[in-house]
C-alpha cells in the first residue's frame, strides 16, 4: 500500500467516524433547525407557521425525551405532564409579571422546583404502579389545572395571561421570535446529548431493568427507589423548563392548553415515535405537533376543512400501533435496509452487466 | 358557624394527628402483633373512616346554623343527575378495564357520538311526529343514541383493537387515544356545525316533598334519570351475577388466557362488554347534554376523568366499589363548593389522591399479591 492511499484512507477513517458519532445526528438537526432561520432571513419566503411549527416541535421535543426516559426505560406511564408543563409555564410569568426576576434566576428556581415535584410523584410511584399511577398523576395534573384557572390573580384565569418579554437582568425586554428559536434549538441540543447520555449509562440500563421486571433488577442489585425518583426528577425537570420556553416563545398561555389532551398528546408522541430513539421521539413529536401546522395548512383543501387533520392524524396513530408497535422508526430503519438491498441488488446487476458474469 | 380559614386549620392539624398517631402506633403497639399486615390495614381504614366522618362533621358544623340538614340533603338531590351520569360511565370504564385490561380513552367520545346521534332523532321526530310528548321522543331519541354507542364500541372491539398485532396494555389505550382524536374530527364533518340540543326528560313542574318541616324539590329529569339509571345498573349487575356472559365477564377479567382455555369464547365477551360500556355511556351522555345547552364535543370529557379517579378510588377490582365512589365524588364536590367556592374541583381531587396514597389498591380492593 503506497503512502498517499494510507492517507486516503485515515481520512476516510476519520470521515466515517464522525459520521457515526452519536452526537452527529443532533448537529444535523440542529443545523436543519438555523438553516430555516438562516434562508428566512436571507429574504427567501417561509411561511410563520411553518417556523411556529417546527418551534413548538422543538419544545415539546424536549417534554417527550423526558417521558420517553419515564417510559420507555422507566416502564411508568405518567399521564402529569400537562400539568407539569403548565407549572413551568406559569411560574415564568409569575417572576416576570408579579415579582420581577431575572429569567437565570427563575430557571433555576424552575429547576429546582421541578426537582421537589418530581420527588414527590416518584414517591407516589414507589406505592402505585401501571395503570393506576396514570390515572393518579393525571389527578394531580387536573388539581394543578384547576390552579391555573382559579388562581385568577397570576394567571388571568380560563382567559388566559401574556408577558411582553422576558427580565434578562432588570428590565422586560420584549422578545425577538427568531433568537428565541435559535437558543431553543440550542437548549434542545444540549438537552439531546443529556438523554442520550443517561439512556446509555448505567443508569439508562438500571431503568431498562426496572422496566422488564422491577423484581429482577431489584434482585440484582438495582434500587428501585433511586432510579424511579430519577426518572420522575429527570421528567419533571425537562417538562418544567420546556413550559418556560414554550412562554418565552409564545408569551401567551391559557389553563385548556394544560388538559388531558395534551399529557396524551405527549404519550402518543412518543409511542408513535418509538419510546427509545431520540430521532423517533422527535418524529413522533413532529408528527403529533408540527405536521398541521407546517403541512396541512400548506393546503387549501385542509385550510377549508380542519376536521380532517385531526382525523388523519387519528387514524395514523392508530395504525402505527396496530401494526407497527415499535414506532416509526422502526418503519423507517426497516424501509432504509430494503433500499439498500435494492440499491445493493442494482450495483450487482450493474457490475455483471459490465464485467460478466463469474464463472 | 366557623370561618372557612379555621374550618382548614382544624382538617389539617387533624390529618396531622391522624398520621402521627398512625406512626406511633406503627412503631409501638402493631410491630407485637403477630399478622402485621392484616392488623396494619384493618388500622388504616378505621384511621381512614374517623378522618372522613371527621371531615364530613367539620363541613355540617360550616353550614349556617339551623340549616344544616336541609343544605346537606339539597346537595344530595341536588347532584342526582351529576351521580348517575358519573355512575353510568364508571361503571363502562371498569366494565372495559376488566375484560380488555385497559383504560379506554375513547369511552367519553363514543357517548358523545351517541348523544349527537340522538339529538338529530330528537330533531327528526320533534318535525314529523309532532303530537308525540316530549319525554316519549327523549326516550326514542335515547334508546337509538344508546344503540348507536353501542354497535359502535362492538365495531371498535372487533375490527381495531382485536385487529391489533402486538396488542399491549399501553399499546390498547394509545388505540383509544386514536380513536379520540377521529371522533373529535369527525363529529362536525357528520353532525354539521349547527347546534343540536337534547331535550331533558321531561319539563313538568319539580317534585316537591318536605322532611321535618324544609321543603325540598328534585327535577323530574333528575327523578327519571335516577330511575333509568337505577334499572340500568340492576339489570346489569344481575347479568353479571347470574348469566353465563357474566360468568365469563368474570372468568376473562381473572385471567383471559385460562378462561378462553376452559372454554369461554373471551371475543365474544370482549366485544359485547365494548357494546354495553357504549350503551352506558350514551344513555349517560344524554342524561348530561341537557345540562350545557347545545351538545359539544367534549361535553363527556369531565365526566371521564372523574370516572377514572373514581374507579381508582373504588377500586378496579370490584364493581360495586367504583360505584359507591362515584356517589360520593359529586356529592363531596357540592358540599365543597358551600365552604371554598370555586376551588372544590381541586380539593376533592386532593382528598382523593390523598385516600387512594393511603390505601393504594382503592377503598374497596383487596391488595393484590404481584407472582414474579
Amino acid at each position: 500500500m503506497t503512502y498517499q492511499n494510507e492517507k486516503k484512507n485515515k481520512r476516510k477513517q476519520k470521515l466515517h467516524s464522525l459520521i457515526h458519532h452519536p452526537y452527529f445526528g443532533f448537529i444535523i438537526i440542529v443545523f436543519l433547525m438555523f438553516f430555516v432561520q438562516l434562508i428566512r432571513l436571507l429574504g427567501v419566503e417561509v411561511s410563520v407557521s411553518i417556523l411556529r411549527a417546527f418551534g413548538s416541535t422543538m419544545i415539546f421535543t424536549i417534554v417527550a425525551l423526558g417521558f420517553s426516559i419515564l417510559l420507555g426505560y422507566g416502564g411508568l406511564a405518567s399521564l402529569g405532564t400537562a400539568g407539569f408543563v403548565g407549572l413551568g409555564a406559569y411560574t415564568l410569568v409569575y417572576f416576570t409579571n408579579i415579582v420581577p426576576l431575572p429569567i437565570f434566576l427563575t430557571v433555576l428556581i424552575v429547576i429546582v422546583g421541578a426537582i421537589i415535584l418530581g420527588t414527590v410523584v416518584g414517591f407516589i410511584s414507589l406505592r402505585i404502579e401501571g395503570m393506576y399511577l396514570a390515572i393518579i398523576t393525571l389527578g394531580l395534573s387536573e388539581i394543578l389545572n384547576e390552579v391555573f384557572k382559579r388562581a385568577t390573580n397570576i394567571t388571568g384565569g380560563t382567559t388566559g395571561v401574556n408577558i411582553d418579554g422576558i427580565i434578562l437582568f432588570k428590565n422586560i425586554v420584549s422578545v425577538n421570535h427568531n433568537v428565541v428559536f435559535v437558543i431553543i434549538s440550542i437548549i434542545l441540543f444540549i438537552i439531546m446529548i443529556l438523554t442520550l447520555n443517561i439512556m446509555k449509562s448505567p443508569t439508562g440500563r438500571a431503568l431498562l431493568a426496572m422496566r422488564n421486571s422491577s423484581s429482577a433488577a431489584q434482585a440484582m442489585g438495582v434500587s428501585i427507589f433511586k432510579y424511579r425518583l430519577l426518572a420522575f426528577i429527570v421528567t419533571t425537570v425537562y417538562a418544567m423548563l420546556a413550559g418556560v420556553l414554550y412562554m418565552t416563545y409564545w408569551s401567551f398561555t391559557i389553563p385548556s392548553t394544560w388538559t388531558l389532551a395534551f399529557s396524551l398528546n405527549i404519550l402518543v408522541a412518543v409511542v408513535v415515535g418509538g419510546s427509545q430513539s431520540i430521532y423517533g421521539i422527535i418524529l413522533g413529536t413532529f408528527m403529533i405537533f408540527g405536521l398541521d401546522l407546517a403541512v396541512f395548512k400548506q393546503i387549501d383543501f385542509f385550510v377549508a376543512n380542519p376536521g380532517i387533520t385531526i382525523v388523519m392524524n387519528g387514524i395514523l396513530i392508530i395504525v402505527v400501533v396496530m401494526f407497527y408497535p415499535g414506532g416509526l422508526i422502526k418503519l423507517v430503519n426497516a424501509l432504509g435496509i430494503k433500499l439498500k438491498k435494492i440499491f445493493m441488488n442494482w450495483i450487482k446487476k450493474w457490475k455483471e452487466f459490465k464485467y460478466g458474469i463469474d464463472s | 358557624m366557623i370561618t372557612t380559614e379555621g374550618f382548614w386549620k382544624s382538617i389539617i392539624l387533624f390529618t396531622l394527628l391522624l398520621a402521627v398517631i398512625f406512626i406511633i402506633l406503627r412503631f409501638t403497639v402493631l410491630k407485637r402483633f403477630k399478622n402485621m399486615e392484616k392488623t396494619m390495614n384493618i388500622t388504616t381504614n378505621i384511621m381512614l373512616a374517623i378522618g372522613v366522618t371527621y371531615l364530613l362533621y367539620r363541613v355540617y358544623h360550616a353550614l349556617p346554623e339551623g340549616a344544616e340538614t336541609f343544605l346537606f340533603l339539597n346537595i344530595i338531590f341536588n347532584s342526582i343527575v351529576q351521580i348517575c351520569v358519573l355512575a353510568l360511565s364508571t361503571t363502562a370504564i371498569v366494565l372495559i378495564f376488566k375484560t380488555s385490561t385497559t383504560a379506554n380513552f375513547s369511552q367519553g367520545m363514543i357517548a358523545t357520538v351517541g348523544a349527537f346521534v340522538a339529538a338529530k332523532v330528537i330533531a327528526h321526530l320533534v318535525s314529523v311526529y309532532t303530537e308525540m310528548g316530549s319525554t316519549l321522543v327523549v326516550l326514542i331519541a335515547m334508546i337509538v343514541g344508546a344503540l348507536t354507542a353501542f354497535s359502535l364500541g362492538v365495531l371498535i372491539d372487533v375490527f381495531i383493537i382485536r385487529k391489533a398485532k402486538f396488542p399491549t396494555p399501553i399499546g390498547k389505550q394509545m388505540i383509544t387515544m386514536g380513536l379520540v382524536l377521529v371522533f373529535t374530527g369527525l363529529i362536525p364533518i357528520i353532525f354539521g356545525t349547527l347546534p343540536l340540543i337534547v331535550n331533558k326528560l321531561s319539563y313538568a313542574d319539580n317534585i316537591k316533598f318536605t322532611i321535618n318541616d324544609f321543603p325540598y324539590s328534585i327535577t323530574v329529569h333528575a327523578f327519571y334519570a335516577l330511575l333509568i339509571t337505577i334499572g340500568l345498573l340492576v339489570v346489569l349487575f344481575s347479568l353479571l351475577r347470574f348469566t353465563k356472559w357474566g360468568l365469563g365477564v368474570r372468568a376473562t377479567a381473572s385471567n383471559e388466557l385460562v378462561a378462553s382455555m376452559m372454554g369461554v369464547n373471551t371475543r365474544v365477551i370482549t366485544a359485547m362488554s365494548w357494546g354495553i360500556a357504549g350503551l352506558l355511556g350514551g344513555v349517560a351522555a344524554v342524561i348530561l347534554a341537557p345540562n350545557s345547552g347545545s351538545i359539544q364535543v367534549g361535553i363527556m370529557l369531565p365526566t371521564q376523568v372523574n370516572g377514572f379517579l373514581a374507579a381508582i378510588l373504588g377500586s378496579f377490582s370490584s364493581f360495586a366499589g367504583p360505584l359507591i365512589a362515584s356517589l360520593f365524588i359529586p356529592i363531596l364536590t357540592n358540599l365543597m363548593s358551600l365552604i371554598a367556592t370555586t376551588w372544590q374541583n381541586a380539593i376533592v381531587y386532593i382528598i382523593i389522591l390523598v385516600i387512594v396514597l393511603i390505601k393504594p389498591s382503592g377503598l374497596f380492593g383487596k391488595p393484590t399479591a404481584k407472582k414474579v
